[in-house]
């Protein structure tokens, strides 16, 4: 008994963290999966009976004599999706990475205001953001306009409703996710760690590719990974500035809850995202030790 | 290459030196650096004097030490020269050649930093050899160097361990590798030092001695440590507040300190302040405040009635039962140090001075506490200063 006492003693403590992650990460993981595996009800929601109809749907349609042949459509968007995603990232490091070592460049109070800065864009509904996208990117929206008052084209070039204008979005939505943690890395970065690669002859360039990177190179880590899976489950900008025509998984999971109103085919799709990330972030952290080989941290 | 006949280290060769540029003037001794009127002034709200108008030359192949206490510019003036800071105004050349304009890395120094600021995501022998590769050397020769390097202070065997790895002392001799390997034309110490405990601390004196003769490399060595500039240098700039001091070689700035800093900041110091009573040849009269007199040696320009400023160090006077002679006064504190007892005594003015004696039977102490002494010194021992 005593035993007892002392193990609701020692997990008293950390009984609010175990509710937080069982109320808000597992309980609607486990609604989720659940409901994949159940049927479709006529409004939308499940009706109670086990069926693996969902999971068949991702890969199989019915063709006219009510045979199964196989349908690649889930997986060309799942491609799709990974595709844009891995752009983004890249588009988010480029980006993002210049503007963490300018603000941690700074002096200490200007760097707070700057990364208070970074993060008005989310003062503003995401919506609104990506329509003005929209205004920027149309045919005869600023961007054309600039290009074709400058002389540099006659007609519009399509911006809009192109892969690219997606990533555009989707870099602009994301960046500060990887501002921030490629920022809190290089702060913590030893500055006299590059006036010794300085004074050992390095560039300022090389000390940089040499030192700042590599021992930045958790926050470049995280920022990918808070980059990279919200893209892949997005339909915002795919919607509206892919047009629809350059869809996500994140779109079709959002179809299947409302017009779709196909609860079970969502869920599965959604666990799908989960497994397109968790295969994504396994070769990326293979590929980490491969290349990390002898880090010690 | 010399070889250092007193310590029984494997010495093994250095990598190849660069040829030397000054044995062609074989008249004109050029400086390694030279400085005039070098100030420099940090921005900010409210802006520091760091460095006032140094004038200063450091000669080639020298162990030259900057010491002074805390704050008064050490480091300020190291990284001026290493190029991390920007000069304010003033002059600063390498063997003839103004440094202001060259960034850090194109500057043939390299320093080796208070906390060794080594590359925790590279293995020890990356780490030496990350200024040859830079350098444009092959990666095979950057290491072969690099391994030498580590040969010289003894740490081959961990070449393929991270600094993180390694105890305080190994790291500092792999920073001082990392420093050394490049073969610069100077090599800067911002208090190697200063992190290491005693015993490793008086070793790596030796160390560093050795290593600076036998690459015949100038080092600039900065320490806070008085005793430590005074073993190790060939010459010593004493600097407070922003200003030098004093340069010179230790036993002069030791014997013959040119001001009241120098002498209160290395070694210690008994002050009187005192008038010239009488000047008799080769020595003067000097009476102290406490009334009584003080022999000691005769001053160019200074005439009898003079305000001046006397003082002798603790191991010049000799404590005495026999009250005839010298300053009169009262055992206070005995302190024994081991291979010395030192003495505090009470003058008449109640005013405090510190006697050294050597300990050199069983130590038992020449007076007890509370018992009247007298202290004599011999009047050669006495330094005059002006107040
Ligand atoms: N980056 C800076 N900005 C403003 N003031 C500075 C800066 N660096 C140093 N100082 C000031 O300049 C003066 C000299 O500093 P410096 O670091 O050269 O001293 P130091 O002799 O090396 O001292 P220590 O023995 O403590 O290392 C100090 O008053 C210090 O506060
Ligand atoms: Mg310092």
């Amino acid at each position: 008994m005593k035993s007892l006492r002392a193990l609701l003693v020692t997990y008293a403590g950390v009984m609010p963290s175990m509710l937080m992650l069982v109320g808000f990460l597992v309980l609607p993981l486990a609604i989720i999966l659940v409901f994949s595996f159940l049927t479709p009800g006529p409004y939308g929601g499940v009706e109670p009976q086990v069926s693996v109809a969902a999971y068949v749907k991702l890969f199989f349609q019915k063709d006219l004599y009510g045979d199964l042949t196989f349908n690649s459509s889930v997986l060309e968007i799942a491609f799709r999706s990974v595709k844009i995603a891995a752009i983004s990232v890249l588009g988010c490091v480029l980006l993002g990475a210049p503007v963490a070592y300018y603000i941690a460049q700074q002096p200490k109070r200007r760097r707070n205001t700057l990364l208070l800065l970074i993060t008005i864009p989310f003062w503003t509904n995401l919506l609104i953001r990506t329509y003005s996208w929209i205004i920027i990117l149309r045919d005869n929206g600023l961007v054309n306009n600039f290009l074709i008052s400058a002389n540099l084209t006659e007609a519009p070039v399509k911006l809009l409703y192109t892969e690219g204008s997606v990533v555009i979005g989707l870099v602009y939505t994301y960046v500060p996710f990887m501002i921030l943690p490629i920022y809190a890395a290089l702060e913590r970065l030893d500055a006299g760690l590059i006036e010794a690669a300085r004074d050992l002859y390095a560039s300022k360039w090389r000390s940089v590719t040499s030192v700042v990177i590599p021992l930045a190179a958790p926050g470049f880590t995280a920022g990918s990974i808070l980059v990279f899976i919200p893209c892949l489950g997005t339909f915002v900008a795919p919607e509206l500035l892919g047009g629809g025509k350059h869809l996500m998984l994140g779109s079709l999971v959002q179809m299947q809850f409302a017009a779709g109103r196909n609860w079970p085919y969502g869920s599965a799709l959604a666990m799908m995202i989960m497994a397109v990330v968790l295969v994504c972030l396994t070769i990326f952290a293979l590929n980490a030790r491969k290349t990390g080989g002898g880090m010690q941290h | 290459m010399r070889l250092n006949a007193t310590t029984n280290m494997p010495l093994n060769r250095l990598p190849e030196s660069k040829p030397d540029l000054k044995k062609d003037k074989q008249d004109v001794v050029i400086p390694a650096i030279e400085m005039t009127d070098l100030c420099k002034v940090y921005s900010g709200e409210t802006p520091v004097n760091a460095l006032h108008n140094a004038n200063l030359e450091v000669h080639d192949n020298e162990f030259f030490t900057l010491l002074g206490p805390s704050g008064c510019g050490k480091s300020t003036l190291l990284r001026l020269i290493a190029g991390f800071e920007t000069v304010t105004s003033g002059n600063l050349k390498l063997f003839g050649e103004e440094l202001s304009a060259l960034p850090p890395e194109k500057r043939p120094i390299n320093t080796v930093f208070q906390h060794y600021s080594l590359f925790p995501h590279m293995t020890v022998l990356e780490n030496v050899a990350f200024g040859l590769r830079r350098q444009g050397k092959s990666e095979r020769d950057a290491k072969m160097t690099a391994k030498e390097m580590l040969d010289l202070v003894q740490l081959d065997q961990y070449a393929q361990r991270y600094p993180k790895q390694l105890s305080g002392g190994q790291q500092q001799r792999v920073a001082l590798a990392r420093a050394l390997a490049p073969h610069p034309r100077v090599l800067l110490l911002d208090e190697p030092l200063s992190a290491l405990d005693l015993k490793l601390r008086q070793s790596m004196r030796v160390e560093l001695k050795r290593l600076q003769r036998e690459t015949s490399i100038t080092f600039v060595f900065v320490t806070h440590d008085q005793e430590e500039a005074l073993a190790m240098s060939d010459r010593i700039a004493v600097l407070s507040n922003g200003r030098i001091q004093q340069v010179s070689d230790p036993a002069t700035i030791y014997e013959h300190p040119e001001n009241r800093f120098v002498a209160d900041f290395i070694g210690d110091a008994n002050f009187f302040d005192a008038k010239i009573d009488k000047v008799d040849g080769e020595f003067t009269r000097y009476r102290l405040s406490t009334g009584d007199i003080l022999l000691g040696p005769t001053t160019e320009a200074r005439s009898e009635g003079a305000e001046v400023s006397i003082f002798f160090r603790p191991e010049k006077a000799t404590v005495s039962l026999d009250l005839t002679g010298g300053l009169r006064g009262r055992v206070k504190d005995i302190l024994y140090l081991g291979d010395s007892t030192e003495y505090r005594i009470y003058l008449a003015d109640q005013s405090e001075i510190s006697l050294k004696a050597e300990n050199l039977k069983d130590g038992s102490p020449l007076a007890e506490v509370g018992t009247d002494v007298a202290v004599s010194v011999d009047p050669n021992a006495i330094r005059v200063l002006s107040r």
